[in-house]
């Protein structure tokens, strides 16, 4: 008889333990996302303003989609992959729950990012992207010793022998293939001709391994080459370059001749969501003018925050002024949707560029 | 005394396998060997004998090599081996774990010394199998070690070893790993092999019956030094010292004063009081402290007081009979409240003795031997069962 | 007379505490280890047809043998790794020797903490100090300048040596334990029982201290090889856009390009090639595993 009370017991103790940590949960939000995009100056206010405890996790497109593939969309409340990002993996993996535009103050957001990411995220007549941050992936070059570098293709000039580092990801293959004067986001529907440039992109990256001293990783590896001077020229995301620019005007980042590439960083809820409320808290929290401004300073780009631009400081906007004058800014190319399937063909020849000698 | 027992002519040195020249090895201040000198005859089989922390080991390593020593020459065959390395002494050595290699047959083991001494190869599977004869493990070549009991193991260190010819083995307390049977076999085979082989032996033994079966030439040492170097007759009934005395075989041993002495006979009591006549040499003072020895064999037991006069001549009580066989002992006290052990002879006469009654026992003064106790109090030396 | 029920009794008990013994081995076993692998198996035995739907197929196996990309990065890897094992064992050995059998008491153990010290930060912190002496503007290469060998920076990183000796470097202290270990456990006079008979230090050295030390060398040499084979850290920092490492495949595969079929594929190649490469280092030397790993 009494193994079986103890049991009993033990049965209720365990209920009641998870029913507690259940409800616990309901006040935390578990959030997915870049370095920069949640500072800890917004956190404490947010979890001061709302009682709701703010879990960060630092994480970059592909990780973010790993780590949700795995567990099937649970394990965390709120995520933020780039936009063309969104489709395929939903496609593929189901991770992801559409988002309630009802809840969102839209009103904060630029009309005109929230249209084209409300597009771009859709899947299956369902929406599941808001815009948050965006920015691009161009140039930064130190201009004392790399001047020559207007485009992609430069890096692979004589003169930079070993002082060139990018990315061995599918933003480098498609910069690349702008600045070989082809246009892969056209091609997307079109697997055979997709497939010829990428072909005409591996022959020119295998060519120009020579020059690169380290295909970089983490966003932190590839400023300290910069700053040391190993590295004077590499593809990279805007913010890097305005961050080292202010510690080194001789360091900028350079809008590429055949177009920067644009991205948007989306809010999307993943498929187990847990505190869905508390995402749609923390989505219209941060997309508030000033709180938007905060993020743009810890992050270093710019978000689709309606007039979060006049609290953003002068010198961030100096730089941005300078690495993209109008025409430059008009020639910027914004990632489409990646159709499932494109991936593992780009997968292929990346892994033939790392073979090469 | 130890340095008169090297003999440095050149006609002896001829004949000698092994010589030491106050040979000296210092461990910080401890002294464990302290200018040993000693040279051994060529095909002896020769003892060292000493309690534990001698210096025995540190002795039998500086001849193998493994010790350098601090000062004194060592010559093997009249040459001098102060500069050659282990590998190239023409010693060997029966470690004391016997120290067989686990991963090598047997054959292997006896293999290794051939084939580093450039033997060539064609000729180790005779000389291997003439070894194993003679060592009495015929066709034990591919056993591994682990096959072979403690004997058999023995037989093989040894071989490994006597197949290299070697001019002296040394033997480090081989047989201290084996039982008692196996270790009185060992004894005699050990002898036997060391004349067959017609090697000089060199042994160390803290056990003084290995010491005295086997040996031609047994030295007793204590504290770094040789106390006595001689046969085992000569140690056992003619110790130099007290501590070869006490060392060697059992003794009854007491302390006492000199009262007088005339010519060789002294007149002596003992601590409890006990008057006894003892043999001695040298002069001794009255008064003087000394130590006397008396061995359980010399004295007779005898129901009645003896007719014929006795040097000693002692009336005692049994507390006990100690039943050992052929090495029965018999525990007797004196008036005086002193315990002797006596020899118990396995005739009739005798297994009617019971604890509690008299006997008499008697011996003479030449059968006893005393020693003065030195000037600086020592330690007396631990007296050997 | 208690034979009847009380005997069956107790010998329930006895069964039961026996499985209850056994029950978190059996858990860590089934849970952790053969659950997820045969997850592994069934995972590498699909292929994507469409969105969500997925088809039996061996065709990620094919993948393996038909690519000569992935095959060449396996071999380069095992190949690398073997490299390094046999490297670490060779600066191992003295080392450990040294330890074992020269040092005794406080030295010995300083000497032993010593090798452990590195092991008491993190594998990533070990890198990262390896990628500040070599690299370009690093400590090595500076000091090199202001003595004059070269005039000007040279890069150290990001090639095959600088992987060898961040593969080493981390390999180590694997290497010094058992091998310690086994030493230790050889009988000083063993030794001299070689020098005795006439053996040089070399002979000593070949005929008994590397026979006795044998189940060291090659569970130390098993250790190390799955270490380096399963690395990860080291050879893709310190090597760089051409470190090529199997490791970094599969995880390219999982993480990067969402091809856990692909993935799940190398990743039980990797354990059934490596447990080959270790069976035939075995039969090779003449070990057997059982004795190796007691």
């Amino acid at each position: 008889m009494r193994p079986l009370r103890k049991f009993r017991y033990l049965t209720i103790i365990t209920a009641a333990t998870a029913a507690f940590s259940v409800s616990a949960q309901a006040e935390t939000l578990r959030l997915l996302t870049w370095g920069g995009y949640a500072p800890q100056d917004v956190v404490e206010q947010f979890e001061k303003e709302t009682g709701i405890e703010v879990k960060v996790t630092l994480s970059n497109n592909e990780d973010m989609i790993s780590k949700l593939r795995a567990t099937r969309g649970a394990g965390f409340d709120l995520a933020q992959p780039s936009q063309d990002r969104i489709v395929s993996a939903q496609a593929d993996f189901n991770i992801y729950k559409p988002m309630d535009m009802s809840k969102i103050k839209t009103a904060q957001i630029i009309p005109s990012m929230l249209a084209a990411t409300e597009k771009n995220t859709q899947f299956e007549g369902e929406v599941y992207g808001v815009p948050h941050v965006w920015g691009t992936s161009g140039l930064i070059v130190n201009r004392k010793a790399a001047a020559t570098v207007k485009d992609y293709t430069d890096l692979c000039d004589d003169s930079l022998s070993g002082s060139v580092s990018y990315r061995l990801k599918r933003p480098t293959l498609i910069g690349f293939a702008f600045a070989l004067g082809e246009d892969p986001f056209a091609a997307y529907g079109d697997t055979e001709k997709y497939q010829r440039i990428l072909d005409k992109v591996e022959e020119k990256l295998v060519d120009c391994k020579s020059n690169v001293k380290a295909y970089w990783s983490g966003g932190d590896a590839l400023l300290n080459l910069m700053r040391s001077g190993e590295v004077t020229a590499a593809m990279a995301w805007d913010a890097g370059g305005w961050k080292l620019n202010s510690e080194n005007p001789e360091i900028t980042f350079v809008a590429p001749a055949s177009g920067a590439l644009g991205w948007i960083d989306t809010f999307v809820l993943p498929r187990k969501t847990k505190a869905e409320d508390a995402a749609y808290k923390w989505i219209n929290f941060v997309m508030q003018p000033e709180i938007a401004a905060r993020i743009t300073e810890s992050a270093g780009n710019f978000t689709a925050s309606q007039g979060s631009d006049d609290f953003v400081n002068d010198t961030l906007k100096a730089q941005f002024k300078e690495s993209f004058p109008q025409a430059d800014l008009d020639n910027i190319n914004w990632y489409p949707p990646v159709p499932a399937g494109l991936e593992e063909m780009e997968g292929k020849v990346l892994d033939r560029v790392k073979a090469a000698k | 005394m130890s340095e008169q027992a090297f003999v440095s002519d050149a006609s002896a040195e001829e004949q000698e396998d092994l010589a030491c020249s106050l040979l000296s090895k210092h461990f910080g201040d401890f002294a464990a060997v302290d200018k040993v000198s000693f040279s051994i005859a060529r095909g002896a089989f020769f003892s060292i004998l000493g309690p534990s922390g001698c210096g025995k080991t540190t002795l039998l390593r500086m001849l193998a090599g493994f010790q350098e020593p601090d000062s004194g020459d060592i010559l093997i065959k009249g040459r001098s081996v102060l500069h050659t390395p282990p590998n190239k002494r023409p010693v060997n050595m029966v470690f004391q774990h016997l120290a067989l290699f686990p991963t090598m047959s047997v054959a292997g083991n006896i293999a290794y010394g051939l084939k580093r001494k450039g033997i060539p190869k064609r000729e180790h599977e005779a000389l291997i199998n003439d070894v194993l004869d003679k060592v009495q493990l015929p066709g034990y070549g591919n056993k591994r070690i682990d096959q072979l009991s403690g004997g058999q193991k023995q037989r093989v260190a040894i071989a490994r070893c006597l197949v290299l010819k070697p001019a002296v083995l040394l033997l480090d307390e081989p047989l201290g790993a084996l039982d008692l049977k196996l270790r009185e076999q060992m004894k005699i085979e050990l002898k036997r092999l060391q004349q067959e082989f017609n090697t000089t032996f060199v042994y160390i033994t803290h056990d003084q019956s290995e010491a005295l079966v086997m040996s031609d030439q047994v030295a007793v040492m204590n504290k770094g030094r040789f106390e006595q170097v001689g046969t085992p007759q000569e140690l056992y009934y003619q110790p130099a010292t007290a501590f070869v005395a006490g060392f060697i075989g059992d003794s009854n041993q007491y302390v006492g004063q000199v009262q007088e002495q005339s010519g060789e006979t002294i007149t002596l009591v003992t601590e409890h009081g006990v008057r006894l006549l003892s043999h001695s040499s040298q002069p001794m003072p009255a008064g003087a402290p000394i130590t006397v020895f008396i061995r359980p064999e010399v004295m007779q037991i005898s129901m009645v007081k003896p007719e014929t006069e006795q040097d000693n001549c002692l009336q005692v009580t049994i507390l006990r009979t100690l039943f050992d066989g052929a090495r029965s002992q018999l525990q007797v006290e004196t008036a005086e409240g002193a315990v002797l052990t006596v020899a118990l002879p396995q005739t009739a006469d005798f297994h009617a003795l019971e604890p509690g009654r008299s006997v008499y026992v008697s011996w003479q003064a030449n059968q006893c031997l005393c020693f003065p106790v030195p000037a600086e109090t020592e330690a007396q030396p631990e007296v050997a069962q | 007379m208690s034979a009847g029920p009380g005997g069956s009794f107790s010998r329930t008990q006895y069964r039961l505490g026996f499985w209850l013994l056994l029950a978190p081995v059996v858990l860590w076993l089934g849970l952790l280890i053969i659950l997820p692998h045969i997850d592994m198996v069934l995972v590498s035995l699909r292929e994507r047809v469409a969105s969500r739907q997925y088809e039996f197929s061996f065709s990620n196996y094919i993948t393996f043998f038909a690519e000569p990309l992935y095959w060449n990065t396996f071999v380069r890897t095992a190949v690398m790794s073997i490299v390094a094992t046999l490297l670490t064992l060779m600066i191992a050995f003295p080392v450990s020797f040294y330890i074992a059998k020269v040092l005794s008491g406080r030295p010995k153990m300083a000497l032993f903490i010593l090798c452990l010290i590195p092991f008491w930060v993190s594998e990533l912190v070990r890198t990262y100090g390896w990628m500040i002496l070599l690299r370009e503007t690093g400590l090595i290469s500076g000091a090199l300048q202001w003595l004059g060998f070269i005039d000007q920076p040279v890069e150290l990183l990001y090639n095959d040596a600088a992987i060898m000796v961040g593969l080493i470097y981390t390999s180590m202290l694997f290497m010094v334990v058992p091998l310690v270990t086994t030493l230790d456990s050889l009988d000083n006079s063993l030794i001299e029982a070689g020098y005795d008979l006439g053996g040089s230090s070399w002979h000593v050295m070949r005929s008994i201290v590397i026979p006795h030390a044998m189940p060291g060398i090659m569970s130390g040499c098993i250790v190390v090889f799955m270490l380096t084979l399963g690395n990860y850290l080291t050879p893709t920092l310190l090597g760089g856009k051409d470190s090529l490492w199997f490791t970094e495949q599969i995880y390219t595969q999982f993480i990067t390009r969402f091809n856990w079929e692909q993935g799940a594929a190398f990743g039980i190649l990797l354990l059934v090639l490596s447990s080959l490469i270790v069976w035939a280092g075995l039969k090779v030397t003449k070990q057997s595993f059982t004795r190796v790993m007691s």
